[in-house]
């Protein structure tokens, strides 16, 4: 983790995290007594500051207006410290027991004041200067990453979540405006221009997005550690930085992902920034190692003509250009072959099996639901087959999301092969998937196949099987809305999004009963003539995904639902009161551990005061007793350090709770619910957040 | 002085084999280069500011396994020769054929050698000397011939042929004998004549490895003396080809050397004539010649390599990047004096003033040691630093680029229409689709230094993604140079699947290395699937054969002091027999069996360093190993195999007991170097940590500073050897 800040004014100064718990600054220019910067030194002025804890994010930046120096912010996985390096004083210590996965730092939306953005495990907050609590949200998981970029271009600044769960959402203020959903926990974000914005994915993933639409992405086999964007080649435009996992740095083109740059470090990339770090005025970009290797790049001079790659361009254009043409030379060669070939009479199929099969071969591929059995989870099965004689050898399926890797082989016995396979695609969540799927067919012991390359969308409800026929228990919870929209609307959208072997026909009221191959539990999706939609479901998560999905498909812009459900709140009652418990647990140990930590320091006086009069007996005694206090003072560090964990844990219940709730309703309403079941638990009134969640308003 | 070089492509033939492109003597300017390619084409051609310009160019015919320049004798290398199939064929420098001789072996050639009116000719297995086209001498090899060549005449008039096997060996003969063997560290894949000519006494030999060793060797009447080894460490590719030419221009001659993972080295030798490494270029396609003279421009000496795809290209020391002149010189009356002074020094020196503008002037000259040097005088402002020269060749290129933009252009247009008809032609019922056969250059072979192999896979056109199958448990590795996406899948090993990846290749991927960690006692096939990007799309498979004693290397020092535990198998089983069942467990095995009654190979573990030596003759087998493993994966084996062919076999053992002891004092030192090392790396975080904080060490202890200081030293030798230690454990 690197950041740079000037926290003497003027000169920037580096700032690492490393991994002793300890947060390094490396000053260049170090203000001398006549306060006129030195040349840069390269040995430079090194301090650091002593954590205690481990750093889990940094950020500098001028949180206090009236200073006119950065203040440098550090977040750890309990708390976050804003620390005015100059005036060597905290400025604000603040506990944030969500813990602080991402800072950034920046104005947002209409705020006033600069703010230091934490992303904690579900939650968001913007502090002040004073540590003031201004802004608070919940998102879909942890946090992993933040940005501030003018999204929308209304020259305020929204905030950027990447998470866990794979998603990209844009918060304006409370309110989420746009939601991405990626194949990978997001590491990292860095806006680049106006309404673009950089990504990168815990799988190797890079790439841009322009608003909601992504420009680019490339994959690479090792992981971005980090991305920033600079104009390098100084062409007005910023580029795209990245820093890999293998201490690769490339400069990309933000609008097409054209490697313009490259350079490589010994190790790992531990942080890109930039800043005027060796001579005032000219930005430099700067790359660091995990090693502790620091490399400055300065952006080109301008000047027509100029590359950065050392390679010819052109005599690299040559190179691709014909490597082109061979190709399609030799696709050319192939047809010509292949009509000379089916000129010739049909026998010679025979001689020559596996090279040669029927023109009219075809792949067809289709999708069905299958129940959970003894020897398998339930799953979508993919079956693929062909419509002769010819086999299949073996399927890959390239598909981001479902797998363990971005692909998937089946790959059978050679003496079980057939012209037809089956494929069991598990998916865990309810996304929709595109799936790539290519087939290698041929004949027994050939060494030449053909692969047919087939592209499968799979519905994004496809783990639902429909049971018209068997009465499903009615589940308790559920969700009760009207819309606008006729039945066939509806109608378009459940054929889209499920999984159904006939394509529904509208009537005037729907009731379809659906039953969750996953765990068994029953759903229910009713429509009346009056247009009231019931969802029924007991799981919260599966009414907001089909609320939400509904409501993107029919372009509804506001929706307020009403809520029931007993299950979900009974849990959060609970999750609450184990909250209280354990909070109320924390505060007994903290005071006891301020008992021992007296007791331990008359104990140690007293022990020493033996071991001076030489009473061995009554020393060896006190040194006993102090073991023994120390065991104590240690066990009781564990047991707080289970009370944490478990009182992350549960906050982090709480807060998916609210984010499942705000994801019932659509637009203001589910800003609504957020800010609402906010002021609820802080008030500590739990029957004002159940309201909230069930009506949408407290 | 720094070598610099910058590429160019030249042009692009069908694929090649190695050593099938020669530069013919310097006649002129610049050099021609021979090229033979495996559709068979031979053609000849010159290089003008970037454009080929074709001296003759043969009809298609078979494959062209080698091409070499021949002459009479102390006269240059004139005539171009060319070898494919049985049948040798000549050309003049004109491309006029003079000569087409069929040599009647069973085998196809795999390598040539022309020396005057000798023409030395090698199958697999079988050497032939011809004299002005008679067949004077022949021979038939143990194991496969690699590469021929022959030490030039002296006075006495004696040929002596050198062939490289793939035992290791390098054979000097004598009329139809074997007169001496060489044994080298790997199997020997390309042989050369030190600098050109065999060096001051003709007969020193270079050597390239199938695992990137290079040596240089004097053969003597009958012994050989080493000169000089050259170790792979930096684990890069086999060595398929080796020049020698003064590129640096320092008077003495470089070595040039290309290897199969598309590397292109160049070592310089210092004062006691030991060779260094001075200039490494990566090309992304294996490396098939290279060649050292003067072609694309006059003056500049270049290496000139061609590639699998066959593609040749140039490694000029011509700068081709606009170069920046001295910042605002002002070009005195002095100064035009001494550039005339100059320009009088140096006969090959060009002048170029540009009248345009008054003060503009520009002078680009070469010394006469090729260094290459172009200097812009100029007094106008710095934006205006173009030479005049870099730009004209600007131009070339550009024209070059617009001509191939619009060929692709009309080759595309043809291709849509062609797609087309295919793709209508798939309503009719009776035709049938066919797969053109892509050629596919793969490699699976044995690294002993780190015990594990190198599979690599090379196309002409960019791969699309590769799938490995195997039904038997190994580990892949991860390849720094590859690029490729790797994502394994969940297999059942009751479905013959044990290992299931598929790599996705980058965009103009034609190369794919990969590096696989195989368990001895294992065994079973490697099956990759392989689907370039054309269409239609199509995928080849190639299979390999996973050995149960795979981490094996052939031997030929034998350590007959060691506690040997033995195996003995009796039975009714042919000579022939037992070879394949031994061939069957081991790898870089010959796959005939050799002459005589009895024969004895011998092996090394390349991870553990045990010895086996095994012997067969009709009806016994004996195997005799000091690793006590080695023998039971064996037994376990042949047992099996014996089952399977019904043959009854009677099987005694003897065990030595001191075997078990010598095995694990064998491994203990390792062992222990392995955790002290481990213990160390992990240490060092801590200490580091320590050192930045307080700025005197002292109060730490001896073995504490040593680690700190040594800390490059351990990271770099931990990094080195990966999974080593859980390696040896697995093996305890």
């Amino acid at each position: 983790m690197v950041t740079i800040g000037k926290y003497f004014g003027d000169y920037p100064a580096l700032t690492c995290a490393t991994n002793g718990d300890k947060v390094f600054i490396h000053t260049p220019h170090k203000l001398s007594e006549s306060c006129r910067p030195q040349s840069a030194n390269v040995g430079g002025d090194v301090s650091l500051l002593n954590i205690n804890q481990k750093v889990s994010s940094i950020c500098a930046g001028n949180l206090n207006p009236s200073l006119d120096y950065d203040v440098l912010m550090v977040g750890t996985d309990t708390n976050l410290i804003a620390y005015d390096i100059a005036q060597n004083m905290d400025l604000f210590y603040r506990e944030t027991p969500d813990g602080a996965n991402a800072i950034t730092f920046g104005t947002l939306g209409s705020f006033q004041d600069q703010l230091a953005i934490v992303g904690g495990n579900c939650s968001i907050q913007g502090f002040d200067c004073e540590g003031n609590d201004q802004f608070w949200t919940v998102t879909g998981d942890n946090v992993r990453s933040l940005a501030l970029v003018d999204f929308d271009k209304d020259g305020h600044k929204e905030l950027i979540v990447g998470s866990e769960d794979f998603d990209i959402r844009v918060f304006r203020e409370d309110e989420i405006i746009a939601e991405m959903t990626e194949t990978e926990t997001i590491t990292c974000l860095h806006p680049i221009d106006e309404c673009k914005f950089g990504y990168a994915l815990g799988n190797g993933t890079i790439g841009v997005y322009e608003r909601a639409s992504r420009s680019w992405r490339i994959k690479s086999k090792s992981h971005a550690v980090s991305i920033h964007s600079f104009d390098l080649n100084n062409d007005g435009v910023p580029e795209l930085i990245t820093g890999w996992s293998n201490g690769k740095i490339d400069v990309r083109n933000e609008s097409s992902g054209e490697v313009i740059f490259r350079d490589n470090f010994n190790s790992s990339v531990a942080g890109i920034v930039q800043g005027a770090y060796t001579q005032p005025g000219n930005d430099q970009l700067i790359c660091c190692s995990v090693e502790g290797e620091v490399r400055g790049y300065n952006s080109l001079t301008p000047q027509k003509g100029q590359t950065l790659m050392d390679i010819n361009v052109e005599q690299e254009m040559i190179r691709e250009l014909t490597q082109k043409k061979q190709t399609l030379l030799m696709e050319l060669k192939n047809y010509q072959d292949n009509l000379s070939q089916s000129q010739k009479p049909l026998t010679e199929e025979f001689d020559k099996p596996g090279s040669l099969i029927p023109v009219n071969t075809q792949v067809e591929t289709e999708l069905s639901v299958q129940p959970e059995t003894q020897e398998s989870p339930a799953h979508v099965l993919l079956t693929i087959s062909t419509n002769n004689d010819t086999i299949i050898r073996a399927v890959t399926i390239f598909a981001e999301g479902i797998f363990d890797g971005e692909s998937h082989v089946i790959h059978p016995n050679a003496n079980r092969l057939s012209s037809s396979l089956k494929m069991p695609l598990i998916l865990p969540k309810d996304t929709p998937v595109d799936a790539h799927v290519k087939v290698l067919v041929g004949y027994k012991n050939c060494v030449h196949y053909h692969v047919f390359e087939i592209n499968r969308f799979v519905p994004r409800f496809s783990m639902y099987i429909l049971c018209s026929q068997l009465p499903v228990p009615e589940p308790e919870g559920y969700v009760k809305f009207t819309i606008n929209d006729r039945v066939q609307r509806v109608c378009i959208w459940i054929n889209q999004n499920f999984l159904l072997k006939e394509l529904l026909q509208a009537g005037n009221n729907l009731h379809l009963s659906f039953m969750s191959m996953r765990n068994q539990t029953p759903l229910l999706f009713k429509m009346d003539q009056f247009k009231q939609v019931i969802i029924q479901t007991d799981d919260l998560d599966v009414a907001g995904n089909i609320v939400q999905s509904l409501a993107t498909y029919l372009k509804i812009e506001d929706l307020n639902v009403a809520a029931h459900f007993p299950e979900e709140l009974k849990s959060l009652n609970a999750l609450i009161e184990k909250v209280d418990g354990l909070n109320s647990m924390r505060q007994t140990l903290t005071a006891g551990i301020a008992d021992h930590s007296n007791l331990i320091r008359s104990m140690v006086v007293r022990a020493e005061d033996t071991r001076l009069i030489g009473d061995i007996k009554a020393m060896k005694q006190g040194y006993t007793e102090l073991y023994h206090l120390n065991q104590d003072l240690l066990r009781d560090y564990n047991i707080r350090c289970n009370n944490h964990t478990e009182l992350v844990s549960c906050l982090k219940q709480v807060n998916l709770v609210i984010q499942k709730a705000s994801r019932l309703r659509v637009g203001k309403y589910k800003t609504q619910v957020v800010t609402a079941c906010r002021a609820a638990i802080k008030n500590n009134n739990i029957s004002a957040l159940v309201k909230i969640i069930t009506t949408g308003a407290s | 002085m720094d070598l610099n070089l910058t590429r160019i492509d030249y042009t692009q033939v069908g694929l090649t084999s190695p050593k099938t492109m020669e530069l013919l003597p310097l006649a002129g300017k610049t050099q021609k280069i021979a090229i033979a390619d495996n559709d068979g084409v031979v053609q000849c051609f010159s290089m003008k500011k970037g454009e080929v310009i074709t001296q003759f160019k043969t009809l298609p015919s078979q494959k062209i396994q080698r091409l070499k320049l021949g002459g009479v004798h102390d006269a240059p290398k004139s005539n171009i020769f060319v070898a494919s199939a049985s049948e040798v064929r000549g050309f003049s420098k004109k491309g006029k054929q003079f000569l087409a001789f069929n040599t009647n072996i069973s085998e196809t050639i795999q390598s040539m050698y022309v020396e005057g009116a000798d023409l030395f000719v090698c199958g697999n297995y079988i050497f032939n000397h011809y004299k002005e086209c008679k067949d004077i001498h022949n021979m038939l090899c143990t194991d496969k011939i690699n590469d021929v060549l022959c030490l030039p005449q002296t006075k006495e008039a004696v040929t002596t042929p050198v062939i490289a096997c793939q035992d290791r060996l390098l054979r000097v003969i004598k009329g139809s004998d074997v007169l001496f063997k060489v044994e080298v560290p790997g199997p020997p894949s390309v042989l050369e004549l030190f600098d050109k000519d065999g060096g001051a006494e003709r007969n020193e030999v270079i050597y390239g490895t199938a695992d990137g060793r290079i040596g240089l060797l004097e053969l003597g009447s009958s012994e050989e003396v080493q000169r000089w080894k050259i170790e792979n460490l930096k684990r890069n590719g086999g060595v398929t080809c080796l020049d020698m030419f003064d590129i640096t221009g320092d008077g003495v001659m470089d070595l040039l050397v290309g290897r199969d993972d598309g590397l292109v080295d160049i070592y310089s030798f210092d004062e006691s004539a030991q060779p260094f490494h001075k200039y490494a270029h990566t090309c992304n396609e294996s490396i098939t010649s290279i060649q050292g003279g003067i072609v694309g421009s006059p003056g500049y000496p270049e290496i000139v390599c061609s590639t699998y795809p066959g593609i040749v290209s140039g490694l000029t020391t011509k700068k081709l990047k606009k170069h920046k002149g001295p910042d605002g010189l002002e070009l005195t009356n002095q100064g035009r004096a001494q550039l005339n002074a100059l320009s009088n020094c140096f006969p090959c020196c060009t002048w170029l003033v540009n009248h345009c503008l008054s003060a503009y002037f520009i002078a680009c000259f070469s010394p006469p040691l090729h260094v290459g040097w172009v200097i812009g005088l100029t007094t106008e402002p710095l934006t205006k630093r173009g030479g005049i020269a870099t730009e004209a060749l600007d131009q070339a290129t550009k024209i070059k680029m617009s001509d191939l933009k619009q060929e692709l252009e009309e080759i595309h247009k043809n291709v849509l229409q062609q797609r087309e008809k295919f793709q209508n032609s798939g309503l009719d019922k009776c035709s049938v689709s066919s797969i053109n056969n892509f050629h596919m250059n793969t490699r699976f072979v044995l690294n002993g230094d780190e015990a594990c192999y190198l599979l690599s896979v090379e196309l002409q056109s960019p791969i699309d993604n590769i799938l490995i199958q195997s039904d038997v448990v190994i580990h892949m590795m991860d390849v720094d140079k590859n690029s490729a996406v790797v994502s394994f899948s969940a297999c059942q090993p009751e479905n013959g699947n044990c290992l299931l990846a598929t790599y996705r290749c980058q965009a103009s991927t034609t190369r794919l290395d990969l590096k696989i960690r195989t368990v001895e006692g294992q065994y079973g096939t490697l099956q990759v699937y392989v689907t370039p990007r054309t269409q239609p799309r199509i995928c080849q498979v190639r299979q390999f054969a996973i050995k149960p004693l795979s981490l094996h290397l052939r031997t030929h020092s034998f350590d007959a002091n060691r506690p040997f535990n033995s195996l003995k198998l009796k039975g009714q089983f042919s000579l022939a027999e037992a070879h394949s069942w031994v061939r069957s467990c081991l790898p870089e095995f010959p796959e005939k069996p050799p002459m005589g009654d009895t024969v004895t190979f011998h092996f090394v573990s390349s991870f553990q360093q045990t010895m086996l030596e095994c012997s067969y003759s009709k009806g016994e087998v004996i195997f005799r190993s000091d690793n006590i493993s080695t023998i039971s994966i064996l037994k376990d084996f042949l047992t099996a195999e014996a089952t399977k062919r019904k043959i009854h076999l009677n099987i005694t053992y003897d065990i030595d007991e001191n075997s078990a002891t010598y095995i694990l004092n064998l491994m203990h030192p390792k062992l222990q170097n392995q955790l002290s090392l481990a213990r160390k790396v992990q240490i060092l975080e801590a200490l580091k940590e320590l050192q930045v904080h307080e700025k005197d060490l002292s109060f730490l202890s001896e073995d504490y500073k040593q680690i700190i200081d040594n800390a490059d030293d351990i990271k770099e030798k931990f990094a080195q050897q990966p999974f080593l230690l859980d390696r040896l454990y697995d093996i305890l």
